[in-house]
């Protein structure tokens, strides 16, 4: 395999994202934005009904130990962790969508499959070079909101109670489990892609990948799941594999006339 | 071993017989794929490159099937009809991306676009997106593209459809010098008029089937036999002195200067020619009707 060629197609696509506002406007502001309001809302919600809250659900059975009788400061901790992090986490599958789903099913709504398949470029290249087009900007887009959520929780947090509420190794390990959730996103979009006519189909069906994260949330409120460093490593241990077998799927199944 | 072999090769689309039993082989040279609309020809210049898997039948490019050996593409390049380029990128990109996946060093790649560029007239869009260009000049640059990596084989569709006289001819030229420097050629086109630019073999379809396999001159008989030649003379003779000419069809004007004449073979040119010139006419061109290739007889 020529990485060389996979190179120059995700240098390509990362090209023709980035050359057109409506494709890369929504999809930068959109996280961005979330990464600004959320933590300054977090921080609203902690000062003003932290206190009224988190003596509500501590009444419940669920309601994990961490936050029994819990202040302000310690409704943050929780709160930006186990509520932020698991919705920051959907970012890199948003982005992942929106790269993957016009890298693939774009070529074919615009016709440039053709002269992209009669070139010497095998199946492997060319699903790995559509592959680190979307993980590239996903990955560094979900770095970025991650340090930006980081930043502004921790510096609330200072201002406020005198306390380091990040970076914990919990959150680390989160941030840890993007780029291999983006993996898994981008093989599944990739792969559906192939089938499906056009952007807005693979877009659609990409949007689903997001459900199994925004359970996390309330799983953690309800006491199912602990978002802890051997959770997340499990998690991560698991897309891993999936992105392998994916990859091979991809490889095996990729059918050039279905791109034309 | 043939540079291109098809055997018994059928491609259907649903219950559509794109291709029906194509047999054929190619081996250097210049050679052209003749048909009217929906003849089959861009299927089958699709499946030779390998875009599509044959339903039944063989294809074999250098003895290996094009589908599924991509290494086939090293030395094969394909021209499609809708341009297939990249909109948002410059003309610059756009063939840098497509030098890089040929394996052109950056260098190369620069000073090869330049260069066919300029031979086809598009060097000044260089920067320019394509997605501002006119189909013409997108033509161009496909054009760029498919020879960038000087091929072996040289795979065409309608090279010329849009493009202006100059432009065309550049492109002629280009393939022309190709097919000395040893390339093998095949394009595929509806106009009888471009293939007589070519001394080519010459594959006429029809429904899905090679219907003909002709040369240039055996093409010309065809198409000249009972056809009309248009004659501009360059300063105007009078209509009584050429109205008794044989075959002669019509004349605009009593001081004429142009005239029909009907031939019934290659030699009825020269004929033709001869005679108005012994009537003290001086020959400023001919050309004729481009007879429909659906009206061409090659039973």
């Amino acid at each position: 395999m020529d990485t060389g060629k996979s190179y120059a197609i995700a240098i390509k696509d990362i090209k023709e994202v980035f050359s057109s506002i409506s494709i890369y406007g929504p999809m930068l502001a959109v996280p961005l934005f979330f990464a600004i309001v959320l933590p300054v809302l977090t921080f609203y919600v902690t000062i003003y009904a932290a206190p009224a809250i988190a003596s509500r659900i501590s009444t419940l059975a669920t309601v994990p130990a961490a936050l029994h009788g819990a202040g302000a400061a310690t409704f943050m901790a929780y709160f930006s962790v186990n509520i932020l992090g698991p919705i920051f986490l959907t970012m890199p599958i948003l982005t992942a969508a929106v790269i993957a789903a016009d890298s693939f099913a774009g070529e074919k709504e615009r016709k440039t499959a053709e002269s992209l398949l009669a070139t010497p470029v095998s199946a492997s290249e060319l699903l790995l070079g559509k592959i680190l087009a979307s993980f590239i900007p996903t990955v560094i887009l979900t770095l970025v909101v991650f340090a930006i959520y980081g930043s502004i929780t921790e510096y609330l947090s200072i201002i406020t109670f005198h306390l380091h509420i990040l970076p914990t190794l919990p959150w680390l390990m989160m941030i840890l489990t993007a780029p291999f959730l983006a993996i898994v996103t981008i093989g599944i979009i990739v792969l559906v892609s192939a089938h499906v006519r056009g952007i807005k189909e693979a877009q659609q069906v990409s949007t689903l990948l997001i459900l199994p994260i925004l359970i996390m949330p309330f799983a953690s409120i309800l006491g199912l799941a602990d978002l802890t460093v051997g959770f997340f490593a499990y998690t991560i241990l698991l897309l891993s594999l999936v992105s392998i077998v994916l990859f091979y799927i991809g490889v095996k199944t990729f059918r050039k006339e279905s791109m034309l | 071993m043939h540079a291109i072999e098809a055997r018994g090769v059928w491609k259907l689309f649903g219950k559509t017989e794109a291709l029906r039993g194509i047999t054929l082989s190619i081996d250097s040279g210049m050679n052209i794929i003749l048909g009217p609309n929906g003849a089959g020809k861009s299927t089958l210049l699709r499946c030779i490159d390998g875009l599509h898997r044959v339903d039944h039948g063989s294809i074999r490019v250098n003895g290996l099937d094009p589908y599924t050996n991509e290494g086939v593409h090293e030395g094969l390049s394909l021209l499609t009809d809708n341009y297939a380029l990249y909109d948002h990128l410059t003309v610059i990109d756009n063939l840098r991306f497509f030098g890089r996946l040929y394996g052109m060093p950056d260098s190369d790649i620069r000073i090869k676009s330049k260069s066919l560029l300029k031979e086809v007239g598009a060097l000044e869009y260089s920067d320019k997106k394509v997605a501002v260009l006119s189909r013409g000049t997108k033509q161009k640059v496909a054009f760029c593209r498919a020879v960038l990596n000087e091929p072996k084989m040289i795979l065409l569709d309608e090279p010329t459809a849009f493009l202006d006289v100059e432009a065309s001819e550049s492109i002629r030229r280009h393939l022309m010098e190709k097919e000395r420097e040893g390339a093998v050629v095949i394009f595929v086109t509806q106009k009888v008029d471009e293939v007589t630019r070519f001394n080519a073999n010459i594959f006429i379809m029809r429904n899905g089937r090679i219907a003909a396999n002709v040369n240039s001159a055996e093409l010309y008989r065809k198409i000249l036999k009972g056809s009309i030649i248009g004659i501009r003379l360059a300063r105007p003779i009078s209509a009584s002195a050429i109205n008794n000419m044989e075959g002669l069809e019509y004349v605009n004007s009593n001081r004429a200067t142009y005239i029909r004449v009907r031939i019934d073979s290659p030699s009825g040119v020269n004929k033709a020619l001869k005679e108005l010139m012994a009537r003290g006419a001086l020959i400023a061109g001919v050309d004729y009707t481009e007879p429909l290739i659906e009206k061409i007889s090659f039973g």
